[in-house]
């Protein structure tokens, strides 16, 4: 992919349509601990395009952005259709999806459709239909229908989303878009990538990483699960009975 | 108030996961099931990802049974004698439950008889629970066994050989119904995923023809263990043991079990097999008109893990 950038950064200062130009980009919070009170946060992805001598660009050359937060690590995920057998409703039809980001959020300055073409913005991923989910491994591909139920599922989870327009422009130069992190976000690191498009080819990119982990009690629980799962699980039948046997004594005098 | 859960992967309201677990510990203490059966769906519904929903509420069995035994066992309301031997059929039946398990999948039809036992088991337990019970209760209430109704209706199961003496449910029977028994509820347990209390209850009433007051505390006897395994084997497993959500459930699930003892022993014979009779065809209500009805969303999805 990074030699798709060099390629459309070269094919455009060759065909001249595009000045040359400089993208810096940031974002407010690059670690994010998750802790017994969290209940979802926001970050800010912010930056400026300028051309190489540090000016904004001029308003004839106005860009596009697209900004783009998504898990790194994906998910195999199982897709099973219900389909009605006599008069009842069974799962009988299966998909198995590789590729497929916990957590995927867009946002840009315009309707995509606008920015580029449908094949420039499905090189990058752009766009919720556009997220490379394939079969998984030994898998056999299917009807377009059971990888549109992912999206739509994770969609109505707050876990996909896509705001058309979520990118302003506060000067000539300077962007921000506002990225909200759902109280179900998975833990595990997020790539967050600005892109930036003049007259529907990629000008620039930029690649960031956010760091979402549980910190204090909930790390410690979850490493505890999944380090030691025996003594997890023998910690949790004691934990119960004995919460039991208390119990039983508290209320055997009161009641 | 909200708090996040480590292994769910999401915030949920504190208040309203410990009324949830007093209200199963409640029916739990009551009638002698584990409750697994309302906890589930409510966890999931509420955005519990389904791995964790099913082992954590097995943790909160755990502690609102050994809650409830130990007020039955002080009543002397527990046959331990035909809670072990429940037990060891209950052990052979979920190694045989795995296997049966195995053989539906490579056939591609476990959902479907997953969904058809449900429905047939609940749906026809609980119906001829609930018409028995209405008679009794109409009669001014009796023990089932008391005044027998047809005749040559259970009492064949008595005659078989290997006859055991259990003191507590004054029974001098044959030990190859109980054996059975649990081995059905052990295939069973494993198959739709449940402790199976809801059809181990009826049984013990009704083919054991043991006393309902020792039935409550027996079942929850052997439920505790089948509980205590399973929490084990997620645990091991999948990992998928939430500690802060069995600890909100367990919190209001050991009152609520206390309580539901003592408005247990309040309430008539007759009245607890109807409620428990309601209780069942409910929940076969809803299992069947989730089978029945079509769904929002054909499609559901399972996060198989990280790539």
């Amino acid at each position: 992919m990074r030699l798709f950038v060099l390629f459309a950064l070269i094919a455009g200062l060759f065909a001249g349509a595009v000045r040359a130009e400089d993208l810096a980009a940031g974002i407010s919070r690059d670690k994010i601990e998750i802790t017994s009170s969290f209940t979802g946060t926001e970050v800010v992805v912010f930056g400026t395009i300028e051309d190489d001598l540090g000016r904004s660009l001029p308003a004839t050359e106005m860009r596009d952005v697209v900004v783009v937060v998504r898990s790194e690590k994906p998910y195999i995920v199982t897709v099973r259709k219900k389909e009605r057998l006599g008069p009842i409703w069974v799962n009988r039809d299966m998909r198995q999806f590789a590729g497929v980001p916990g957590f995927y959020f867009l946002s840009s300055t315009r309707p995509l459709k606008d920015i580029a073409r449908g094949d420039t913005l499905e090189q990058f991923e752009l766009g919720l239909e556009r997220i490379a989910l394939g079969p998984a491994p030994g898998a056999i591909g299917g009807p377009k229908e059971f990888r549109e139920a992912i999206v739509r599922q994770k969609k109505a989870g707050r876990l996909y989303s896509q705001h058309e327009g979520g990118v302003s422009f506060l000067s000539g130069s300077l962007f921000r878009s506002t990225v909200a992190l759902p109280p179900n976000v998975p833990a595990g690191n997020l790539k967050v990538q600005v892109f930036v498009f003049s007259r529907g080819e990629v000008t620039s990119t930029n690649t960031m990483t956010l760091f979402i982990d549980k910190g204090g009690i909930e790390r410690d629980l979850s490493e505890l699960a999944e380090n030691e799962p025996a003594l997890y699980g023998l910690a949790a039948v004691i934990l119960a009975a004995l919460a039991g046997v208390a119990a039983y004594f508290a209320f055997r005098e009161w009641l | 108030m909200e708090i996040y859960l480590p292994i769910a992967e999401m915030p949920v309201n504190i208040f309203l996961i410990v009324a949830l677990g007093t209200a199963v510990g409640f029916l739990s203490g009551m009638f002698g099931v584990g409750g697994g059966f309302i906890l589930t769906p409510f966890l999931m519904f509420w955005g519990v990802p389904p791995p964790v929903a099913v082992a954590t509420q097995s943790t909160q069995i755990v502690a609102s049974s050994v809650s409830s035994v130990l007020s039955h066992w002080r009543k002397g309301n527990v046959d331990f004698k035909m809670g072990g031997v429940l037990l060891g059929g209950g052990l052979v039946g979920s190694l045989l439950g795995i296997q049966l398990f195995n053989a539906l999948k490579a056939a591609g039809q476990a959902d479907l008889f997953i969904a058809l036992s449900y429905v047939i088991f609940l749906g026809s337990i609980g119906g001829l629970m609930f018409w028995e019970s209405l008679q009794a209760v109409r009669a001014g209430g009796s023990q089932v066994g008391g005044r027998r109704r047809e005749p040559g209706g259970h009492y064949w199961v008595h005659g078989w050989p290997l006859k055991m003496r259990f003191q507590r449910s004054k029974l001098y029977i044959s030990a190859i119904p109980p054996v059975l028994l649990g081995l059905l509820i052990g295939v069973l347990s494993v198959i739709m995923g449940v402790g199976g209390g809801f059809i181990l209850v009826p049984a013990m009433i009704y083919l054991l023809r043991m006393p309902t007051s020792v039935v409550v505390g027996t079942s929850l006897f052997q439920i505790l263990f089948v509980a205590a395994f399973s929490t084990m084997l997620h645990a091991i497993t999948n990992q998928s043991v939430d500690a802060i959500l069995a600890l909100l459930l367990i919190a209001g699930g050991v009152i609520g079990a206390q309580l539901g003892v003592r408005y247990g022993e309040r309430l008539r014979s007759d009245w607890m097999r109807l409620c428990l009779a309601g209780l069942i065809l409910m929940i076969c209500l809803r299992l069947g008109i989730d089978l029945v009805f079509t769904p929002a969303d054909p499609f559901n999805l399972v996060i198989e893990g990280v790539e």
